[in-house]
């Protein structure tokens, strides 16, 4: 555990935790390998987990609708996560997302175990949503800098 | 440190990446992001760093594009 504990150290999601929190985190992931291009879930998929990549990069794509071709939005490597809007808002996937390189490695923390982790220790549940909520402002920053690069 | 680090690929059409490294990017260096190679050309800090992690922006140019399998 101990390798994993200092990966998720360098995992912004989980900064502000002690060790013992982000132990009590590793508990709930389950790793999950993918090779190149090998789809990890669809768009509008049901969505119960949320991903943090070990290794590797994948590329998160959006189709606007069945017929337009899917357009790719943005690439996230080591240390992002994904899949975190539908474990918030219980939603459908709202992207594809593929891996892009063999052996890319992510961890899978579904909502029923992150939701009874937050529930019995409402510390790391604060954190790690004030975490989820900094990282979404950064996408919206990512995304606005693009608009301003065209 | 940990360096977030955004990089936008000027021109706007390729979607760029966010990727967490523990080397702070360097004007010249080179990322790869998807299948191809980027040049970093600026780099700025996008948000005050906070606790281990510096939060960065960087703008790229593609440099070449790797072979599919």
């Amino acid at each position: 555990m101990t390798n994993q504990l200092q990966l998720y150290k360098a995992v912004e999601l989980f900064n502000g935790l002690t060790n013992e929190q982000i132990e009590a985190l590793i508990t709930i992931s389950q790793e999950e390998v993918y090779q190149e291009d090998q789809v990890i879930f669809s768009q509008d998929d049901e969505g119960e987990k949320m991903y943090i990549i070990r290794s590797g990069q994948v590329e998160i794509s959006v189709q606007a609708d069945r017929q337009a071709p899917a357009e790719t939005k943005i690439f996230l490597g080591q240390g992002q996560i994904f899949g975190e809007i539908a474990l918030i808002d219980y939603g459908t996937r709202s992207a594809t997302v593929r891996a892009m390189n063999d052996e890319t490695i992510v961890d899978a923390i579904h909502r029923d175990s992150f939701n009874q982790l937050c529930q019995s220790s409402t510390a790391i549940g604060f954190v790690v949503m004030r975490n989820l909520a900094i990282d979404l402002s950064y996408k919206l920053r990512h995304q606005n800098l693009r608009s301003t690069k065209r | 440190m940990v360096y977030k680090v955004s990089y936008v690929v000027l021109g706007g059409a390729h979607p760029g990446a966010i990727i967490n490294q523990f080397e702070q990017p360097k004007v010249g260096g080179h990322v790869k992001i998807g299948k191809n190679t980027f040049e970093i050309v600026e780099v700025n800090e996008l948000m005050p760093a906070r606790g281990d992690f510096a939060f960065l922006h960087a703008t790229v140019k593609q440099i070449g594009k790797s072979k599919k399998k």
